[in-house]
């Protein structure tokens, strides 16, 4: 064995031929930058404007699926404010073959930024097949493309799946269109209103009724996993806190309390609901472990404690309390202890909820003869008010955490609105009928 | 009381009344004023003008006056040269020290700005035979102490072996000798920044530096920028979330090359918003507003894309 110098050492000679060779490049980098700089600090914040001509149907029974699916597409798109699908009227190039490149001068000279194309196929065995394409028009490249396959009463569920695809890879936010709301659908004159518990899609499609109308439900919750809601119902004797599977229909009272039990949510984790327990004139925060149906006790209080909600870290809980005099939003720890209040503003505070990204907290504010929705940071600082009036109350968050659903009492009854967290973009959710205490699924795929 | 009011009524009365009779007696006439066209520009403007740009038309009239500059310019390219070269020749001694007194004249000269009066009847007289003297002037300085330098002006390359050996008497003179050169080049000066020549820009001076876009300039193709630029949502949430995009244009303003990320991030959404900003100066395309004049500036444009003050607060 012969001792070699190492192929790689670092002799001193090395490192200095090393350090010149990088000073030097440097040197050519800072040559070849460019001449003048600009920063660019403002943007235009109007919606994005994007094509989503028809798509394609595969055999000609395929094209009214394949135009529906475009309608939801669209419609999902231009309800989240962010984007303004561009008149079809308008189209200069009309899509005839999903396989062949679009002709995108003629797009850009409608000033579409986006272009969505796609193909809705029947299969052999009954599925549907769809795929889209989704192209950025300035450039000319595909941004993404997928294809799916599902039973043709599925086609909605596909089309909402594709927006949040398309949602996603140019706003660089999740999506929030494959979700569905579960709410209080009310019919009936204002003495004898009946209410029943209903779940539905987010845009207001494919209502299904899940309970009868005979009891009262309130405050409606998603489990985490979207398969179980909690809610609070009363019908004969004390108003108890539910669970139910919204496949099975399976329903059950979640602990066995000594008195009426109310306002429940589920952990993030989905093991656990937290809920108030009516003591007396006072309430307090119990949660309980849905395996093993263990209740700890989170505070003990001569108040009224009440609407309690996870933050999504499940390491705190924010909740209402008039231990201070006036109902106002607390903070503490997710297993009790001290609870600090974060909302000072004039009035009183009531329902909170934590944006399920953590930045926010969403609140009803009632004060000053208005019921307002507004927003703060989880300490209390930064509060904004969305919108104000008569009656507004209830609310709840996208997954993505952008937009605050809530319900507003007028014209003889309640119905469901979005509103973005920027303030903007109020929308009415259409409803078969009054609606109320609406609370958004996770996303569902 | 009463006779005082009337004296003084009277008084006043009398005296007013001959003021309104002896001033209008000569109506004040102005001389009728000559119009004077006058273009407004900025400071930053004016100074580049002087020093001409490459892609500006050929103007006939301050073209004598430029090329002037450009002859002078050259010598000390050759001044320069010299100096590289002695140090190769003298290599093992201390003389290289004696180049560097040259340059220091050399810069001197651009220096002296003078009165404008000077200038027009030398540009008349020669404009040539100017920098001819002053190497001349230079040489009969440099004539006692030296012979060679004269020769290295005159013919450029093949002298400065000589210079190295006579240099070090120099340092001492160096004073007078500076004094000296800054009286004799004061002229060349003169013809080279006078008030003339800013009337347009004229081709080619090797040293004018080029013109750089005004203020509003420059603001006019970032507000188009940002016109063009709907910043994702996303970016909300990433504020850091910075993206550089280089450009480079054609003449008229459409773009030569799609334009190029010049930085790159690790964040999920940092695709996003390259793309978003990549789209805007796409969209924007072309910048057809741009001046051509000064192409040389713009043609080559980094934009940084910050979105951190749009989602503040």
């Amino acid at each position: 064995m012969t001792k070699s110098p190492p192929p790689f050492g670092f002799t001193r000679r090395r490192v200095l031929a090393l350090g010149a060779a990088t000073s030097a490049t440097a040197l050519l980098a800072t040559r070849a930058s460019a001449q003048l700089r600009l920063d660019v600090t403002q943007g235009n914040v109007q919606p994005i404007p994007i094509a989503v001509p028809d798509f394609v149907g595969g055999t000609p029974n395929d094209a009214e699926s394949a135009r529906g699916i475009t309608q939801v597409i669209t419609n999902n798109l231009r309800r989240s404010g962010l984007f303004n699908p561009i008149d079809p009227a308008a189209y200069i190039e009309k899509i005839a073959s999903f396989d062949m490149l679009p002709r995108f001068p003629d797009w850009r000279a409608i000033n579409a930024q986006g272009l969505i194309t796609g193909r809705v196929t029947r299969q052999g065995d009954g599925r549907l097949k769809v795929e889209f394409r989704l192209w950025d028009v300035t450039s000319g490249q595909q941004l993404t493309g997928q294809q799916y396959f599902t039973s043709p009463d599925n086609w909605r569920r596909i089309s909402h799946i594709v927006s949040d695809q398309v949602y996603e890879r140019l706003t660089g936010e999740k999506g929030y269109f494959d979700t569905r709301i579960v709410f209080i659908d009310e019919t009936g004159g204002k003495e004898r209103r009946v209410k029943r518990l209903s779940i539905m899609d987010q845009d207001g499609a494919s209502v299904r009724y899940l309970t009868r109308g005979e009891d009262l439900v309130l405050t409606p919750r998603f489990s985490p996993s979207t398969q179980e809601i909690t809610y609070m119902s009363y019908g004969q004797g004390d108003p108890r806190v539910f669970l139910l599977n919204i496949e099975t229909g399976q329903r059950e009272i979640v602990g066995n309390f000594p008195g009426m039990t109310f306002s429940p949510r589920f952990s993030p984790t989905g093991q656990q609901v937290i809920m108030s327990l009516q003591q007396g004139a006072n309430s307090n925060l119990f949660v309980m472990d849905l395996q093993s149906k263990r209740t700890t006790r989170l505070t003990d209080t001569s108040a009224i404690d009440t609407a309690p909600c996870f933050a999504p870290d499940g390491g705190r809980i924010c909740f209402e309390s008039d231990r201070g005099g006036r109902p106002q939003i607390y903070v503490m720890g997710a297993s009790g202890g001290a609870a600090q209040r974060v909302s000072f503003g004039e009035g009183s505070y009531s329902t909170p909820v934590w944006s399920p990204r953590g930045d926010f907290i969403a609140f009803t504010k009632q004060g000053g003869g208005q019921f307002s929705i507004g927003i703060m940071k989880p300490d209390g600082s930064g509060e904004r008010l969305l919108t104000s009036g008569y009656h507004n109350e209830g609310p709840t968050f996208a997954p993505n955490g952008r937009v605050v659903m809530f319900f507003r009492d007028q014209a003889g009854g309640p119905s469901l609105y979005t509103i973005d967290v920027t303030g903007r973009n109020e929308q009415r959710v259409p409803t078969p009928a009054f609606a109320s205490d609406p609370a958004w699924s996770p996303l569902l795929s | 009381m009463k006779a005082g009011w009337t004296i003084s009524a009277v008084l006043h009365g009398v005296v007013l009344g001959a003021t309104l009779i002896v001033f209008a007696i000569k109506p004040l006439s102005a001389p009728p004023l000559e119009f004077i066209s006058t273009d407004i520009i900025s400071d930053a403007d004016f100074s580049q003008i002087t020093n001409g740009i490459k892609t500006a038309p050929k103007a006939e009239t301050p073209k004598p006056l430029v090329e002037k500059i450009a002859e002078t310019k050259p010598v000390e390219e050759h001044k320069a040269k010299v100096v590289d070269k002695k140090p190769e020749i003298v290599a093992t001694s201390d003389k290289v020290e004696p180049p560097k007194p040259e340059p220091e004249q050399k810069k001197p000269e651009p220096k002296p700005p003078t009165p404008a009066a000077k200038s027009e009847p030398k540009q008349a007289f020669a404009k040539e035979p100017e920098q001819k003297i002053d190497p001349i002037a230079e040489a009969l300085k440099k004539d006692a102490k030296k012979p060679d330098p004269k020769t290295q002006q005159k013919a450029e390359t093949p002298m400065p072996q000589k210079k190295p050996e006579p240099v070090k008497p120099q340092p001492k003179f160096d004073a007078s000798r500076i004094a000296a050169l800054l009286d004799k080049r004061d002229p060349q000066r003169h013809s080279a920044t006078g008030a003339t020549l800013s009337q347009t820009p004229s081709l080619g001076t090797a040293t004018g530096r080029s013109a750089s876009l005004t203020q509003s300039e420059i603001d006019a193709l970032r507000a188009r920028i940002q016109q063009c630029w709907n910043p994702p949502a996303g970016l909300a949430d990433a504020r850091d979330l910075i993206v550089v995009v280089r450009i480079r244009f054609n003449t008229d303003g459409s773009l030569s090359a799609d334009p190029t990320l010049s930085n790159s991030g690790s964040h999920p959404t940092f695709q996003v918003a390259a793309e978003s900003a990549l789209r805007a100066v796409r969209r924007c395309a072309p910048y057809s507003f741009m001046p051509i004049t000064k192409y040389d500036v713009w043609k080559d444009v980094e934009v940084t894309f910050d979105p951190r003050d749009m989602f503040r607060g």
